[in-house]
């Protein structure tokens, strides 16, 4: 209960109120640090990496971890597709030093792993879409399905963004390092990415600016109007500080989750559900109700 | 021509196929410059003549983005592919460690550089290069991030445009940073690329961070660096032209300290860097190719860019300083260091401008502390100029250069002798750094005080001395001012290991003026503890205002005691938990001469209180302390008393009083040359075989006293009775420290021998006349000798 912020934090002009109902530590005593939790949309089950790097597999309903790739950067970018399999990618470094990057995709149901794009010298990265996923980096489209539903990621400082099968490019704010971490709302009807230098922005689906919401990391929708974010602190060597923050979509309201010296992180939301883990790679799973 | 023009479409396929295949082969570099901007964490270095806070002054977070610079440059030019987390410094790129990590693995890079530079965080200073990995030591999270590391520490090791202190390093951080667990450094944390962080060299030491003001500098790590990629990609043999760099240093001239601090500067950082120097590239036909003019910053540091291979001249000429020439080979994708070391341009003889001290018949004596100093109007020759320096009569005595070989200081190893004419002469023979001599011999005379030595007055713990464990405090007296600059750093207290003691600074006293004496007196922090050794160091130069130090260092060892120790034997007759029953007054009785309130102190070593006196003699020699109502007790001849004294140092006696009714007999306890507690005792001897009762005590203003004031304290009085022997020394004893043993011998049979403390415990005891003392404390005793029913004590030094 020390990472928590007594969070019936009250803002009377606004009216918000936030309580946090639970929380708790996940897989204590089970499992070793933990990094990079993610959420599937139900929020029952949870990827999340290990220490040495490998991809698990957290089925929060019965209780069950499954390994779903082994070695170290054996789950980069891993996700949730929205036909419920886990996209990821692995990696190799190459006789000629290069690194080498194959598109992977796992079936929870029959635990078989397909490889989804070939091996390629590059980047590569799983997009989440709400009716599958897809592989993509520059001169690579490589899709669970032929319609894999809408979708948003980014590259260098443009997101991209796939609704009713067609793809659309926005650059709204000024970003020289780029951009990171979009996604899309529940409803399908924002998306919400960071732009370095610049923070969380929230954009329609035609690419029109509606919050900046600030310098925060890793935004993941918690409900339609809700965000949660990582604040981050360093003295550019390590980390100095780090807590969870709720935002309101449309940047009129925030609230801490956690205190700035919890050093929680990276967090993930679904199904009502808000995972996190801290900088020593605890994961906690915390419960909230919001009084507009 | 319908095949002519199939074939150019082939053509043109085929070179599109072979650009893309190469673009999909192109390694891609991610670079981090670190932190970013001019913020608390972007480490500013204060160096001459920037301010704190000044963003033209040296910043890590500049230099880093320097390097960062050029290194995407150079990788660019050797066909990689680039990427870089910022390109200006500013708060707003200083972007949080995950957003770096993150960026990182969305470019998809193959390897991952974050380019520092480090600081030692103390006060030491050293300049080597490091390079990080995730992971421990040799066993690194990213496959190859360790190959990585090793491929790209020699070629920055390999630099000669810097001082190395010590050799490189290469750590996982894990390993580095234990107590951080596995959490490492934030940007290769969660980083997929192969990751290093690279610390290319110390910024605070602070020849360094002049040259990381560098451009010139800066680039050339950004090349090296870029040289630990090719190899990585085994790419060294791919790009086909190097770099000719160097440092420019006068060769004698000494760096100036124009820091606010003195700092450290390590081999040819001694030297200073040529400001404005014109280093040319020229080709075999004298051609110039490169030219590069070192900039203002004081760092000398030049750099001739992808130059073709090849032999070249390097010409490098200053208007201060003769040019010089020196030829380097090029080869390609490798570094060509070369340093040149000026020689200035002197074009007159060198003379005596000004000196010290300046003195004439008739004028007053000069100090014996006073240096003699020479200014030259240039930078002379040591060897030649110490050569000729002719002192009469001769002294013993040492020679600083200063101002860069501009100024002679010779001081006395000791002090010049008193009341002593002395001259000088420097012989013409004495050259300058180009090696003129003098056109003409330079003599001076001056003659010297009649003083010149400080005087040791008094110092707390002297030799020997007993001192109570509770936070002592030592003082030096002096017979004239002390000069209290750092002072107290010129005295230290050591245990018996060596550790040096803390003073309580806050609490220091020093002589001011109108003061009879100089003096220090300053507190430890800490006990010191009962039966151990310490020793007291006063170093020599400890000196006065006009400079005049100490005859000799002096190492005084004192012993830690518990005053307040049990003295078993003896039976307290005197608690002073209350002053209600003593007064103090300047004549015998009550409301004679001048009297003193008695008060209680909480400064104590039994009980709740002890009894103080704040006192002045005025013009008088003597103070009594004396009860209203006598004791019960009554002291006989042969009785022992003793009384827990708390000292102020002001050298004047004690004594204890008796009387038997008739007259009171002062016994004297010893003088007060001690500060805090101290056991004092005195055989009740040489009087009538009396009843004495205790009548209080005297002190009184002896030869040696040093203060007529002061503040004494006292409490417990103790009493000893006699057991009716006889502890006069017995005729022929003799007590010697033999080794493991003390050892009695005596014209009769010796029957046992006891070791006692100074706190009046017995330590050991035997029958017989031999005591093993091998496992007993340093210090002092008393050794109490049982010879034919009788008892004779001696002090001994283990």
């Amino acid at each position: 209960m020390f990472l928590l912020l007594a969070a019936a934090v009250l803002l009377p002009a606004m009216g918000q109120e936030v309580e946090v109902t639970s929380q708790r530590r996940l897989l204590e005593g089970v499992e070793g640090p933990a990094y990079h939790p993610v959420l599937n949309t139900a929020g029952d089950r949870l990827l999340f990496l290990t220490e040495a790097g490998a991809l698990k597999m957290y089925d929060l309903t019965d209780n069950v971890t499954t390994t779903v790739a082994d070695g170290y950067v054996a789950g980069n970018d891993a996700c949730w597709g929205g036909d419920g399999k886990v996209y990821f990618v692995t990696q190799r470094v190459g006789e000629d030093r290069l690194v080498y990057r194959t598109g992977r995709c796992y079936d929870p149901a029959s635990r078989q792993v397909a490889v989804m794009s070939s091996e390629r010298h590059g980047a590569v990265h799983a997009v989440p879409a709400t009716r599958g996923a897809a592989m993509r980096a520059p001169g690579l489209d490589a899709r669970s399905g032929g319609d894999i539903g809408s979708a948003a990621w980014t590259e260098e400082n443009r997101v991209h963004v796939i609704v009713g099968g067609e793809e659309r490019v926005f650059s709204p704010v000024d970003s020289w390092a780029g951009y990171l971490w979009a996604s899309l709302s529940p409803d399908g009807k924002r998306v919400a990415f960071f732009a370095a230098g610049k923070g969380i922005v929230v954009i329609d689906l035609r690419g029109q600016m509606l919050a900046m919401l600030g310098n925060y990391e890793m935004p993941c929708w918690y409900n339609n109007d809700y965000l949660v974010a990582q604040n981050a602190k360093d003295d550019g060597h390590q980390f100095t500080s780090s807590q969870l923050l709720l935002l309101k979509a449309d940047g009129t309201w925030q609230t801490e989750l956690t205190r700035p010296a919890s050093m929680t992180m990276q967090p993930t939301c679904g199904g009502g559900r808000i995972v996190y883990t801290t900088i020593d790679g605890l994961l906690h799973e915390m419960k909230i109700n919001i009084y507009d | 021509m319908k095949k002519l023009f199939f074939q150019s479409l082939m053509t043109a396929l085929l070179a599109v196929l072979a650009v893309n295949v190469a673009i999909a082969q192109q390694p891609h570099v991610y670079i981090n410059p670190g932190h970013g901007g001019y913020d608390s964490d972007d480490r500013n270095m204060v160096i001459y003549p920037f301010a704190q806070g000044d963003s033209a002054g040296s910043w890590e977070s500049k230099s880093n983005l320097r390097k960062g610079l050029a290194l995407r440059d150079i990788l660019q030019k050797k066909g990689y592919k680039t990427s870089i987390s910022r390109v200006t410094n500013t708060t707003a790129d200083d972007l949080a460690l995950s957003t770096i990590v993150a960026l990182c693995n969305q470019s998809g890079a193959d390897v991952f550089y974050s380019v520092h530079s480090n600081a030692t965080g103390t006060s030491a200073r050293s300049n080597f290069p490091m390079v990080f990995y995730r992971g421990y030591t040799g066993s690194p999270q990213i496959a190859n991030a360790d190959v990585l590391a090793a491929d790209l520490e020699p070629y920055l090791y390999a630099s000669q445009n810097t001082v190395w202190t010590n050799n490189y390093q290469i750590w996982g951080d894990w390993s580095f940073r234990p107590e951080w667990g596995t959490q490492g450094y934030g940007v290769l944390r969660g980083n997929y690329a192969v990751a290093n962080l690279s610390e290319g060299s110390f910024h605070d030491y602070i020849p360094e961070a002049y040259r990381l003001l560098s451009f010139y500098y800066c680039w050339m790590e950004g090349w090296n660096i870029s040289l630990g990629a090719d190899k990585y990609f085994n790419r060294l043999d791919s790009y086909g032209l190097g770099v000719v760099t160097g440092n420019v240093r006068d060769d004698r001239l000494k760096r100036l300290q124009e820091c606010a601090q003195p700092f450290l500067v390590y081999g040819d950082d001694n030297l200073m860097p040529v400001h404005n120097a014109t280093a040319r590239l020229l080709d075999g036909d004298g051609n110039e190719v490169q030219r590069c003019v070192t900039d203002t910053l004081r760092n000398g540091i030049y750099v001739f860019k992808y130059v073709t291979p090849g032999t070249y001249t390097v010409e490098v000429s200053s208007p201060l300083h003769f040019t010089q020439t020196k030829t380097v080979t090029v080869a390609a994708n490798e570094p060509t260091y070369q340093n040149f070391f000026l020689k200035r341009v002197r074009d007159t003889p060198p003379v005596v401008v000004d000196y010290s001290p300046v003195w004439h018949e008739d004028d007053p004596a000069v100090k014996c502390s006073v240096p003699i100093v020479l200014s030259f109007n240039w930078d002379m020759d040591s060897v030649t100029t110490c050569g000729a320096f002719r002192l009469d009569p001769p002294l013993e005595g040492n020679f600083c250069w200063e101002d860069s070989y501009y100024r002679l200081v010779f001081t006395p190893v000791d002090a010049f002798d008193v009341n002593t004419l002395y001259t000088l002469t420097l012989d013409k023979s004495a050259e300058h750094g180009g090696g003129t001599p003098m056109e003409e011999d330079f003599t001076l005379q001056f003659y010297t005080q009649p003083r010149n030595h400080l005087s040791e007055l008094a110092v707390f713990p002297y030799e020997d001395a007993p001192v109570h464990y509770k936070t002592p405090t030592v003082e030096l007296r002096v017979d004239s001012m002390l000069d209290t600059y750092n002072l107290f750093q010129r005295l230290r207290v050591l245990d018996s290991e060596g550790t040096e003691l803390l003073w309580n600074k806050r609490s220091i006293k020093y002589n001011k003026k109108g003061d009879d004496y100089g003096y220090i007196r300053v507190p430890l922090v800490k006990d010191i503890e009962p039966g151990k050794d310490y020793h007291l160091i006063l170093d020599v130069d400890i000196a006065d205002t006009a400079g005049i130090h100490l005859p000799a260092a002096r190492d005084i060892v004192f012993h830690g005691v518990d005053a307040g120790a049990d003295k078993p034997g003896m039976q307290v007759v005197e608690e002073f938990e209350s002053a209600d029953n003593y007064f103090a007054s300047t004549g015998y009785g009550i409301g004679t001469g001048h009297t003193y309130p008695l008060t209680t102190s909480t400064d104590r070593l039994f009980g709740s209180h002890s009894m103080q006196m704040v006192y002045d003699f005025y013009d008088r020699t003597r103070i009594l302390i004396e009860p209203i109502n006598e004791l019960d007790a009554t002291f006989h001849v042969g009785d022992t008393v003793g009384v827990h004294v708390w000292g102020d140092m002001s050298y004047n006696e004690l004594s204890v009083c008796f009387s038997a009714g008739d007259y009171t007999h002062a016994l004297p306890l010893g003088n007060i040359d001690f500060h805090g507690w101290r056991y004092m005792t005195v055989p009740i001897k040489d009087l009538s075989n009396k009843d004495y009762k205790f009548v209080g005590f005297r002190l009184s203003r002896g030869d040696e006293s040093m203060s007529t004031t002061g503040t004494i304290r006292f409490d417990n009085v103790l009493k000893r009775a006699s057991s009716g022997i006889n502890e006069a020394r017995l005729a022929n004893m003799e007590v010697r420290v033999a080794g493991d043993y003390i050892v009695v011998s005596a014209d009769t049979w010796v029957q046992g021998v006891e070791l006692i403390d100074t706190g009046g415990r017995t330590v050991k005891a035997v029958g017989g006349n031999c005591l093993n003392i091998s496992d007993v404390a340093r210090g002092i005793y008393l050794v109490r000798v049982y010879i034919n029913g009788s008892t004779a004590t001696q002090k001994v030094k283990l």
